[in-house]
C-alpha cells in the first residue's frame, strides 16, 4: 500500500527530510526556491549570495522587505524562510561561489545543486565545480515573462558550456567614435567617457575622434592613396598610438588641467571633437552631419525657468539645455568625489549612483542631439547603461516550482523524465504555456566536460599580450578564474601561475617571446574547477577589426547567429551579467559589457571587464540592454506566430 | 462599482516596482494600481496568488476564508505563522500578507463565501477562487459576469492543479505581433520579393477580441455530441481528473486527505467510475494512477499554478 506524507511518497519524503541541497543565489528565483524547497519538506539547506538588499528588489524577492534593504541577501532569506519553517535547518553564507573555499569537497556535501544565478561566469563555474564533483546541477533563469529550467549530470546530459552561447553585441571603435546612428551608440560612448575621465582609463574605450577609420579614408585615387599614406603614416608614426588618434596627453590629464571645468569639457566634446569629424568629410557623404554645439549660444537662448513638469522625474525628457546644466552638475559633484578620495582616485561607474548616471544621462543625451537622434530620459537611459532586466515576481514563481518538480525526479532516481522546460509569454500553437524538452547527451567536442578538452585560438603570436591570454581568453572566454597556464614545449614552461605575483614579470610579454608559434600548444588548469583545458595556437597576421583572437569553429562576433526562438528564450534567460560582481557591491571595479540580451533576476552593476565573456576579444565593449517598453525594436520573443519554426530544434512532448 | 480615480504613481512606487514598469510600463501599473481584487481560499494555492497579487501593487486584496488554521495549513502555506493554530486562517495570514506590500490595502474577512450576498462581489475588478465547491464557483461566476466583473478559478490536489478564466464575452486585448512588411510595387527579384516579410526584429501591437465561456459551459460538455466526441482525443484527461476532485469535494466537503488515505482512495476510485458512467465516456479514460498523486497541495505546483494564475490576474488588470 502507498503510503502517502502530505503529497509525496513516504520513501521520496524521507529522502527530501535528509538530504542537503545548495541553492546558489538568493534572489529573484531564489527567494522563491527557498519558500518552495522548505514547504515541500526539504530539511537542510545552504544558500548563498554575495550580494545585499537594494529596493529595486522588493517587487519579487518577497523573503526581503523595506526594513532589511543593505543587508546580506542569503543571511534575510534563510531568517525569513525560518519564520515559516522554523525546523528547517539552513545555514546561509554572504560570499561570492567562485570564492576558492567552496571547493570540489565542499560541492560534494550536496545530493543536489540549485542555480538561482544572474550572470554567466557563475554558471560556468558552478557547471564545472558541478562536473567535478558529479553531482547533479539543475539550471533556470528567467527575464520579464520568459524563463527555462534545465538539469545538469555529468556523463549523461549537456553540461552549461555544451553549447556554445551566443555572441555578445558589440559595437566597432569607429561607430562608438565616429559614427553612432543609434541612443545605445552615445550611452556607451558616454559610460567609456566616464571611466576616461572619472575612472579607470582603458585604452579600449577610447572616446576622441578615430582617424584611423576605415571609412574616413581622405584621399580615393591610387596614387593619391599612396601619397598619402605616406604622408600620414609618417605623421602618425611621430604623434599617435596605433589607434590612429593624436593623442599627447591622456583624456584624464587633460581634464585634470583644466580643474574639470565643465564648460570646457563640454566644449572639448560637444563642439571641437565633432568640428574634428566634420573634417572626415568621407563619413558624412552618406549619412546626416552632426552638429557641434556651443555652449554660450546655448546659455543665451535658453528659455527662463518654465514650468516644472509634473509626474516622475526620471520619467521626463528634458530639453538640451536642462542637459547641459545636468552635465554640468553631475561633473562639478564627480569631481568633488574624486578630490575626497584623494590623489590617484578612481571612481567606478554605478547605474545606481545618481551623479554617475546623471552624467551619463547628460552626455549620451548632448551627443544623441548632436547626432539627430531623439533625445530620452534618465529612466530610458538606465535601462541600457545599467543593463536592467525587467523582472516580476510571477515569472520566477512558476521557474522556481519546476526547478523543484526537477529535483523531485532527480532524488526519486528518475533522471530520465527530466526535462528542459520553456516558460512562454503566451501558449503556443499546441496551446502549451510551458513546453518540455528531452535533454541532450554531451557534445563530444565540448571544451569543458569532453574528456581531454582541446580548443584552437587564433591570434597573432607577436602581438598578443601573456596578459591578453590571461585576462581575455583563459579567464574571460574560458571561464577560468584562477588558471595555471603552461607551454607544452617540453620543458613545461610556466606562462601563468594562480599564485599572485609568480608570473607577474611576464604579463607585458609577447607570447612569441617564450617561443611560442604557430601549431603551439598550451595547457590551461584550474585547480578548483578541476579543469585542464588544451589550447592549440593558430598563428595569423591579420584578424579582423578591433579583434584580439578567435576561437576556431565558432560563429564571428559580429552578429549573432539567426536563432528561433527557444534559442532566444536560451540566451535571454542565461545571464545579461558576465561577471559575478554584485548590483550592489562597492568593490565593483569596471562596467559590465558585452550583453546579447537581457536575463534573469538581478540586473548588473559594476563588473569586471576580465570576467566578461566574449567569443573573439574585441577590443572595443560596450553594454547593450533591452529597453523595455518604449522600444520599438524588441527581439520578437512571443511564441505564438512563430511555432512553425520550433518543431526543428525541440522536441516538445505533449 | 469601480472608483474611477486616476492614480499617480509616487516616486517611492517607482522605485519599487521599477523592474516591472520596465516590462509592463507606467500606465499598465497605474492601472494596476486602481485594483481591486477579491481571493477565496488561503491555502498553498491561495497564499501563492496573494503573494503574486500583493507584489504586483493592485489597490487592493480581500483575503475570505473561512477555514481554521491546521497543522497541514502550517506546512501547506508561508503566510500563516506556525503558531497560528486555531485561528481564521485569513485573519493568521493578514499581516505577513500585508508586510510583501505596505502600499497595498490588504483585508480579511473570515466569512463563509457561500454565505456572502450578491452584492458582496460587485465591489471588485477582479474575483479569484480557490477551494471552492463547483457550485459556487458557478454561481459566483454567473453573477460576475453579468457585472462585467473578470473572474479566475483555480485549484491544486497534489502533483495536479487546474486554472480557469472567464473574461466576459467580448474581452479586448492587444497582442504582439511581428511586423509584416509590405513588399513594394514594382519588383524585379522575382516571385520572393513580392512575398509580405516578416521583420524579426519589429513588432506591432494589435487589437484583438476574445469570447470566454462561463464555468459552467465549461464544466457541462455533452461528450456524446459529434462535435465533443471529435474533441476528445485533444482533450487532457485531466480535465475528467477535475471532475472526479470537484465531485469528491462537493460530496465531503473537502478535498483528499492523506490521514484518510485507504478509504478516500477507494472513493475516488468509484466517483471516477461513476463521472465517466454519467458522461457515457469509457472508464479506462482515467487510469487508477492519478489517485495516489492527488493529495494535499504540493508546494510547487502552487506556485506554478499560482504564478500563472496571477500573472493572467495581474495581466487583465493592466
Amino acid at each position: 500500500m502507498v503510503q502517502l506524507v502530505g503529497s509525496l511518497r513516504k520513501e521520496l519524503a524521507d529522502s527530501i527530510s535528509t538530504c542537503k541541497i545548495l541553492v546558489v543565489g538568493a534572489g529573484g528565483i531564489g527567494c522563491e526556491l527557498l519558500k518552495n524547497l522548505v514547504l515541500t519538506g526539504f530539511k537542510n539547506i545552504e544558500v548563498i549570495d554575495l550580494d545585499t538588499i537594494d529596493v529595486s528588489n522588493l517587487n519579487r524577492q518577497f523573503l526581503f522587505q523595506k526594513k532589511h534593504v543593505g543587508k546580506s541577501k542569503a543571511q534575510v532569506a534563510k531568517e525569513s524562510a525560518l519564520q515559516f519553517c522554523p525546523s528547517a535547518n539552513i545555514t546561509a553564507y554572504h560570499d561570492s561561489i567562485m570564492n576558492p573555499d567552496y571547493n570540489v569537497e565542499f560541492f560534494r556535501k550536496f545530493m543536489l545543486v540549485m542555480n538561482a544565478l544572474d550572470n554567466r561566469a557563475a554558471r560556468n563555474h558552478v557547471n564545472r565545480m558541478c562536473l567535478a564533483a558529479d553531482i547533479p546541477l539543475i539550471e533556470s533563469g528567467t527575464a520579464g515573462y520568459l524563463g527555462q529550467v534545465t538539469v545538469i549530470k555529468k556523463g549523461m546530459t549537456e553540461c552549461y558550456e555544451c553549447q556554445p552561447k551566443p555572441a555578445q553585441k558589440t559595437f566597432p571603435g569607429c561607430t562608438i567614435r565616429n559614427t553612432p546612428s543609434e541612443p545605445i551608440h552615445c550611452i556607451v560612448w558616454a559610460k567609456y567617457l566616464f571611466n576616461q575621465l572619472f575612472g579607470e582609463e582603458d585604452a579600449d574605450q577610447e572616446v576622441s575622434p578615430d582617424t584611423a577609420d576605415p571609412e574616413a579614408a581622405f584621399l580615393n585615387s591610387l596614387f593619391w592613396f599612396l601619397w598619402g599614406y605616406f604622408l600620414i603614416t609618417a605623421a602618425r608614426a611621430t604623434a599617435s598610438d596605433k589607434d590612429g588618434d593624436i593623442k599627447r596627453v591622456s583624456t584624464k590629464e587633460w581634464a585634470r588641467s583644466t580643474g574639470y571645468d565643465p564648460v570646457k569639457l563640454f566644449n572639448k566634446l560637444f563642439k571641437d571633437d565633432i568640428m574634428y569629424l566634420l573634417t572626415m568629410d568621407k563619413l558624412w557623404k552618406k549619412r546626416k552631419a552632426p552638429t557641434p554645439l556651443d555652449w554660450h549660444q546655448l546659455e543665451n537662448k535658453c528659455p527662463k525657468e518654465g514650468t516644472p513638469a509634473s509626474g516622475l522625474k526620471d520619467q521626463q525628457v528634458l530639453d538640451v539645455w536642462g542637459y547641459c546644466q545636468l552635465f554640468q552638475h553631475s561633473v562639478e559633484t564627480l569631481r568633488s568625489q574624486l578630490q575626497e578620495k584623494g590623489e590617484g582616485a578612481e571612481l567606478v561607474w554605478d547605474k545606481d549612483d545618481p551623479p554617475a548616471m546623471d552624467f551619463v544621462t547628460a552626455a549620451a543625451n548632448l551627443r544623441m542631439h548632436i547626432f539627430s537622434m531623439s533625445m530620452k530620459s534618465r529612466f530610458d537611459v538606465k535601462s541600457m547603461a545599467g543593463n536592467i532586466i525587467p523582472a516580476i515576481a510571477t515569472t520566477n514563481a512558476v521557474i522556481a516550482g519546476l526547478i523543484v518538480l526537477e529535483g523531485l525526479k532527480i532524488l526519486s532516481g528518475e533522471l530520465e523524465s527530466c526535462r528542459t522546460i520553456f516558460l512562454n509569454k503566451c501558449p503556443n500553437l499546441r496551446k502549451k504555456l510551458l513546453v518540455p524538452c528531452v535533454l541532450d547527451p554531451p557534445s563530444a567536442n565540448c571544451y569543458v566536460c569532453a574528456s581531454k578538452p582541446e580548443v584552437t585560438v587564433k591570434l597573432n603570436v607577436h602581438k598578443t599580450m601573456v596578459l591578453t591570454l590571461q585576462d581575455k581568453i583563459v579567464k574571460e572566454r574560458f571561464g577560468m578564474v584562477a588558471p595555471d597556464v603552461q607551454i607544452e614545449d617540453g620543458k613545461g614552461t610556466i606562462l601563468i601561475s594562480s599564485e599572485e605575483g609568480e608570473t607577474e614579470a611576464n604579463n607585458s610579454k609577447f607570447l612569441s617571446d617564450f617561443g611560442i608559434r604557430n601549431g603551439s600548444r598550451l595547457q590551461a588548469d584550474d585547480f578548483l574547477q578541476d579543469y585542464t583545458l588544451l589550447i592549440n595556437v593558430l598563428h595569423v597576421e591579420d584578424l579582423e577589426r578591433d579583434v584580439e583572437f578567435e576561437v576556431v569553429g565558432e560563429a564571428p562576433d559580429k552578429a549573432p547567429p539567426p536563432q528561433t526562438n527557444q534559442e532566444e528564450v536560451n540566451s535571454i534567460t542565461n545571464g545579461n551579467k558576465d561577471s559575478a560582481q554584485p548590483s550592489t557591491s562597492s568593490k565593483a571595479p569596471s562596467e559590465d559589457d558585452d550583453i546579447m540580451i537581457v536575463d534573469s533576476d538581478e540586473e548588473d552593476g559594476a563588473a569586471s571587464s576580465s570576467a566578461a565573456a566574449a567569443t573573439s576579444g574585441t577590443k572595443r565593449k560596450h553594454s547593450d540592454a533591452e529597453t523595455g517598453e518604449t522600444s520599438t525594436k524588441r527581439p520578437r520573443t512571443d511564441q505564438s506566430a512563430a511555432d512553425n519554426n520550433d518543431d526543428d530544434d525541440i522536441i516538445a512532448l505533449d | 462599482m469601480i472608483e474611477k480615480e486616476d492614480p499617480v504613481i509616487s516616486e517611492e512606487e517607482a522605485a519599487q516596482y521599477d523592474r516591472q514598469i520596465r516590462l509592463w510600463g507606467l500606465d499598465a501599473q497605474k492601472r494596476l494600481r486602481g485594483s481591486r481584487v477579491l481571493l477565496a481560499g488561503l491555502g498553498g494555492l491561495g497564499a501563492e496568488v496573494a503573494k503574486n497579487l500583493i507584489l504586483a501593487g493592485v489597490k487592493g486584496l480581500t483575503l475570505l476564508d473561512h477555514e481554521q488554521v491546521s497543522e497541514e495549513s502550517c506546512r501547506a502555506q508561508f503566510l500563516v505563522p506556525v503558531t497560528a493554530q486555531g485561528q481564521n486562517r485569513a485573519k493568521a495570514s493578514l499581516e505577513r500578507a500585508q508586510n510583501l506590500n505596505p502600499m497595498v490595502e490588504v483585508h480579511a474577512d473570515p466569512d463563509r463565501i457561500e454565505d456572502k450576498p450578491d452584492d458582496f462581489f460587485l465591489q471588485f475588478d477582479a474575483v479569484c477562487l480557490t477551494g471552492c465547491s463547483r457550485d459556487l464557483m458557478i454561481r459566483v461566476d454567473q453573477l460576475c459576469s453579468k457585472h462585467k466583473i473578470k473572474v479566475f478559478c483555480g485549484d491544486v490536489y497534489g502533483y495536479y492543479g487546474y486554472m480557469f478564466c472567464n473574461l466576459g464575452q467580448a474581452h479586448n486585448y492587444v497582442e504582439e505581433k511581428p511586423k509584416v512588411v509590405k513588399p513594394s510595387g514594382e519588383s524585379n527579384d522575382g516571385p520572393e520579393a513580392k512575398k509580405a516579410k516578416v521583420d524579426p526584429n519589429e513588432t506591432t501591437m494589435v487589437k484583438k477580441t476574445a469570447s470566454f465561456c462561463t464555468l459552467k459551459e465549461a464544466l457541462e460538455v455533452d461528450w456524446t455530441s459529434e462535435k465533443a466526441k471529435a474533441g476528445l482525443k485533444r482533450t487532457p484527461v485531466d480535465y475528467f481528473l477535475l471532475q472526479v476532485l470537484l465531485k469528491f469535494r462537493t460530496d465531503k466537503g473537502r478535498d483528499p486527505d492523506p490521514q484518510s488515505f485507504p478509504e478516500d482512495s477507494q472513493l475516488l476510485r468509484q466517483i471516477r467510475d461513476d463521472v465517466l458512467e454519467s458522461l457515457s465516456l469509457n472508464s479506462d479514460l482515467l487510469s487508477d494512477d492519478f489517485i495516489s498523486y492527488c493529495f494535499s497541495e504540493m508546494s510547487p505546483v502552487c506556485a506554478v499554478v499560482g504564478g500563472v494564475l496571477g500573472q493572467e490576474v495581474v495581466k487583465v488588470r493592466m
